[in-house]
């Protein structure tokens, strides 16, 4: 499998998609072959049904958020090179990644771009803040339906409260690292990528 | 070090003098009856059969021989000269013995609750001289402790008791397990697991193999006199040396707030390891006793440590669902919850011991599994009684040991090998470290935040060995190996080593290596709720990824667990709670408490009932209805007695404060209160919107939890608070006609509702009292357009926000007291 997918992708590309994700070569190889098996209408593409058609994404309570993730604004096809700058922020922070020189741009993967990933999912408007109706719907989301709209509001509530610092009344993405701040999300955005 | 001696020295006043009282007792008939000893006790044992006085004279003689430091002028003079009359005519016949001693019938209770009293009181001294403390661990001051204790005994002459290996593994060993089972920080426990497992599992054959095959290697050499100790001997004194111990690390590392990662890898690793060393034991203890070991043999051995330690985990899943099970029926029998927990639990150890499976990790799996439906389905009450009783046991039980561990010390036999103890040491320290080396460079291949040095050397380093392998040394048949002394001698130098030389150089060098230290900080919901987003989140890259990875599982397991599982072990509503709206409730109900505590509480009530009476209350219902038709004159009437019993319901109130948690606001000066108010205030604005959360078919198992939790008489006032109309004088509305119209009218709308206070006001009190009045009133508010939630949000707060108006409803009572 692994090795016939590699073979419809050119090296150069490999080794394009290997320095901006800082995925290895045979990760790549690996994620591609899912991406074409994916790719049901064989066109170098994902469509959100293309996603949507994986079952356990089905049942993830987050499942559209998630797939929305991985489109660029106003588009509804993803190009392989999209899917992996996506899944790259979920690669784990190498040792040697910490220490390595900081005048480059900073890796897909670093504490800050997860952040800003999470943020971003929950932040429908774009306006760089998570509104009370924003939180509402994750909420909604995660908890179910037989939860009081009272009860989430109330939630919603506190959870503003709580990380409210400026009192605008809603989340920005400083107040979000913040509350964050001893979360191990290094560990928690980070997935082992088979080699 | 002076300090030290003090707090040493008060028990041990205590001891021999405990001793010596016993020795006296049964001196009294002797003293008796040769009539030589005018001694006061000794008289009034000689008192004849008067049917008025024994009971009277037993008394004060109890007191005066079990309170050592009682004097005999404590004695009640009166009672003298009667028993003296006596005196005389006693000596002729046998008399009836008043006064008998019958020392052997309360001995061993009587001695055990003696050793416990010593371990408590050493460790209250310990912590009332805090500067010691702060740097010898208080396992080395214990140890040191049982030396001093043991010391004493055998000077005294007495034996002393030695550490048996049935006491420790029955009794001691479970309380310890079972609140580190309970209490295990799952998340992160399971997080690690692989290489929790690997370092147990791996770590501690290493460990055995590397020191007993060198030791063998040792012994080999001919000048030191050691040849006669055999290969499989050398494996088992290995196997027993070189597990790491979790009460010894637990003791340690609690005092020196690492951070999770690192706890919980030595911690796990201390824990998992005892199959390897249960295994390992009975193998090289079996084998001992066959004349030639074939190749069945080992892989039988190998077979058993599967069998040991899944079979312990099986034994212990099993128990903890019964108890989950059995915790869903208990709701009418709150008081015997926590007993299920701790019998069930026992049940499974013992049940695993039974079967020489491995009983810690059946602990632990039942205190695991049984935890999030026996907390989902117990009282709150029960909750904290299990905290408290698993706390103290383990506490103790660990003092015990520690102190056991100085006792056994001095009074074992020992046989001391220079080389075989220093040659022990040497290796176990080195294996230690080439394993953690080793397997973490090999760890680190597969995980996500790597293993620095500095955690590879606090791992190394917090290896430490303790009372499991000395009562594992202990059990060594002497008939088998001969050398069983030579053994313990080691295994307590080793222990001795770790627990002294590690215990107290290990917080120095976390400061000095700067490791990162545990943080001290209650979960926020943002950390609860964003957490349980990127798990989601996870979940779903990792499908899109196609590999089954730990999020993939865990979600299915989840999944799994909120479908089937938690329908059949937890009772009524709970079932259904998402984790979020638990942890909701928790941290709101966490909260509260505190508010109480904090004395913010006790001003609620009226500010709520401010609102709510606009609301409604339905009790004062027909009150109200009735009002309107009064008189102006009868009206003032009614107000000025309806003010004097307000004022006296808050006397009340204060008065049964008292003796609850619910500290009182009323109680302090009035200008104080002004000072508080303030802010109280801005607490309540903070709890304002768990006060208002409404949906009582959701939280009510919830509040009824914390019903049980709260003091019932903190609340017994409340019927008559009900009963007088504190609505009625609502000082948002003086003209009252009016405003008992504009009530009424809005009881009227309201009447529909369910007058769910009095449905739900059962058992006792209510902390959420307040909340019950207020939540018809959200109901209210909100049945008209609940979908739309920020406007009703606003209007929630404006109607519920008791800012401006608790003030004139407060200032009512206190009027009269003005003038």
């Amino acid at each position: 499998m692994g090795s016939r997918a590699s073979t419809l992708l050119r090296d150069e590309e490999i080794e394009e998609i290997k320095k901006e994700t800082g995925f290895s070569h045979s990760q790549i190889t690996r994620l591609y072959s899912r991406f074409t098996s994916l790719d049901k209408g064989e066109n170098g593409t994902l469509s959100r049904e293309d996603f949507q058609r994986i079952p356990e994404l089905a049942i993830n309570p987050l499942g559209d958020r998630i797939i929305n993730a991985f489109f660029p604004e106003g588009e509804d096809q993803v190009n392989f090179r999209g899917f992996m700058r996506t899944l790259a922020h979920f690669r784990p922070i190498e040792d040697n990644e910490k220490s390595k020189d900081q005048n480059g741009p900073e890796p897909l993967n670093s504490r800050s771009n997860k952040l800003h990933f999470a943020f971003r999912l929950y932040d429908l408007d774009k306006d760089d803040k998570i509104s009370r109706e924003e939180l509402l719907q994750v909420l909604r989301m995660m908890v179910g339906v037989n939860i009081s709209d009272e009860q989430l509001g109330s939630i919603a509530d506190r959870t503003i409260q709580e990380a409210d610092q400026d009192g605008d009344s809603a989340i920005s993405f400083t107040e979000f690292v913040k509350v964050l701040e001893k979360v191990d999300v290094e560990q928690k955005m980070s997935i082992r990528f088979l080699h | 070090m002076q300090a030290k001696g003090f707090g040493v020295l008060r028990p041990l006043h205590g001891l021999p003098f405990v001793v010596g009282m016993a020795v006296l007792l049964g001196l009294l008939p002797v003293l008796h009856s040769r009539g030589s000893e005018p001694h006061r006790m000794a008289r009034m044992a000689a008192t004849p059969p008067s049917h008025i006085y024994p009971k009277s004279v037993e008394a004060p003689i109890e007191e005066i021989t079990s309170a050592p430091p009682a004097s005999p002028d404590v004695h009640p003079g009166a009672k003298h000269p009667a028993n003296h009359s006596f005196d005389g005519h006693g000596k002729k016949r046998k008399i009836f013995p008043v006064l008998d001693v019958d020392y052997t019938h309360v001995r061993l209770p009587f001695e055990i609750a003696l050793w416990i009293l010593l371990a408590c009181l050493m460790k209250l001294g310990f912590h009332v001289i805090p500067t010691i403390s702060g740097i010898v661990p208080e396992s080395c001051l214990l140890i040191v402790v049982g030396l001093l204790v043991g010391g004493l005994i055998k000077a005294v002459g007495e034996d002393p008791p030695i550490l048996q290996s049935n006491i420790f593994f029955l009794f001691l060993l479970p309380p310890i397990i079972l609140d580190a089972g309970y209490f295990l920080p799952l998340r992160q426990f399971t997080e690690n697991l692989g290489t929790i497992l690997i370092f147990a599992v791996v770590g501690t054959l290493w460990n055995a193999f590397f020191v007993g095959a060198l030791l063998y290697a040792v012994c080999q050499i001919g000048a030191t006199g050691l040849s006669h100790i055999g290969l499989l001997a050398n494996l088992l004194f290995g196997s027993i040396i070189s597990a790491v111990d979790p009460v010894a690390v637990l003791a340690v590392f609690e005092e020196i707030h690492i951070n999770e990662l690192l706890h919980i890898l030595v911690f796990g690793e201390s824990l998992l390891n005892d199959a390897v060393t249960v295994v390992l034991y009975h193998l090289f203890d079996e084998y001992a006793t066959f004349d030639k070991i074939t190749f069945t043999d080992i892989i039988l051995g190998f077979l058993s440590f599967f069998v040991v330690s899944l079979g312990g985990v099986f034994v212990g899943v099993v128990y903890g669902i019964i108890a989950a099970f059995t915790s869903r029926f208990t709701s009418h029998i709150r008081v015997i919850e926590p007993l299920f927990v701790f019998l069930y639990s026992y049940m499974a150890y013992l049940s695993a011991e039974l079967f020489h499976l491995s009983g810690i990790m059946a602990l632990i799996a039942a205190g695991v599994v049984m935890r999030p439906y026996v907390e989902a389905n117990i009282s709150h009450k029960s909750h904290t009684t299990i905290k408290y009783f698993l706390k103290m046991w383990s506490s103790v039980s660990e003092t015990l040991i520690f102190i056991f561990l100085g006792v056994s010390t001095v009074a074992g036999q020992h046989r001391w090998e220079w080389t075989f103890v220093i040659s022990t040491l040497i290796f176990c320290l080195i294996a230690r470290v080439l394993g953690v080396l080793g397997l973490t460079w090999f760890i680190n291949k597969f995980r996500i935040v790597k293993l620095t040095p500095k955690d590879q050397f606090i791992i190394a380093y917090g290896g430490l060995r303790g009372a499991i392998a000395f009562s594992l040394g202990y059990l060594i048949e002497k008939k088998h190996f001969d050398m069983r002394e030579m053994f313990l001698t080691a295994i307590i130098t080793v222990i001795f080593f770790t627990v002294f030389v590690q215990g107290m150089t290990i917080r120095p060098l976390v400061d000095l290596l700067a490791v990162k230290k545990k943080q001290e900080t209650k979960r926020s919901i943002n950390e609860e709720i964003h957490t349980q987003f990127l798990d989601h989140l996870l979940t779903g890259i990792e499908d899109i990824c196609g590999h089954y990875g730990h999020h993939h599982w865990k979600d299915k397991l989840n999944r799994f667990n909120k479908k089937y599982i938690k329908k059949c072990l937890i009772a009524g509503e709970r079932s259904k709670e998402p984790q979020l709206i638990a942890f909701y409730h928790k941290m709101e109900m966490k909260q509260a408490i505190e508010l109480v505590e904090s004395g913010g509480m006790g001003k609620i009530p009226s500010a709520v009932s401010t609102v709510s009476m606009q609301n409604i209350n339905p009790k004062t219902l027909p009150v109200e209805r009735i009002l309107p038709a009064l008189s102006k004159d009868k009206e003032e009437e009614i107000r000025k007695i309806l003010r004097n019993n307000l004022q006296k319901t808050r006397q009340r109130l204060r008065s049964y404060n008292r003796h609850t948690l619910v500290a009182d606001p009323y109680e302090e000066a009035w200008n104080q209160m002004l000072l508080r108010r303030q802010k109280a205030r801005q607490l309540e604005q903070k709890i304002n919107n768990y006060l208002t959360v409404p949906a009582h078919k959701i939280d009510s198992p919830t509040m009824s939890r914390a019903r049980i939790g709260s003091d019932p008489l903190a609340y017994d006032p409340k019927p008559d608070s009900e009963n007088l109309p504190i609505i009625t004088i609502d000082p948002a509305s003086p003209q009252s006609p009016e405003s008992a119209d504009l009530v009424s009218e809005a009881l009227k709308g309201m009447s529909r509702l369910p007058p769910s206070p009095e449905e739900d006001e059962d058992e006792e009190g209510l902390v959420m009292r307040t909340k019950e009045p207020s939540s018809p009133g959200t109901d209210d508010v909100f049945t008209p357009g609940a979908s739309d939630s920020p406007s009703n949000q606003r209007m929630m707060r404006c109607l519920s926000d008791p800012g401006p108006r608790p003030e004139p409803e407060e200032g009512e009572p206190f009027i009269p007291k003005g003038k």
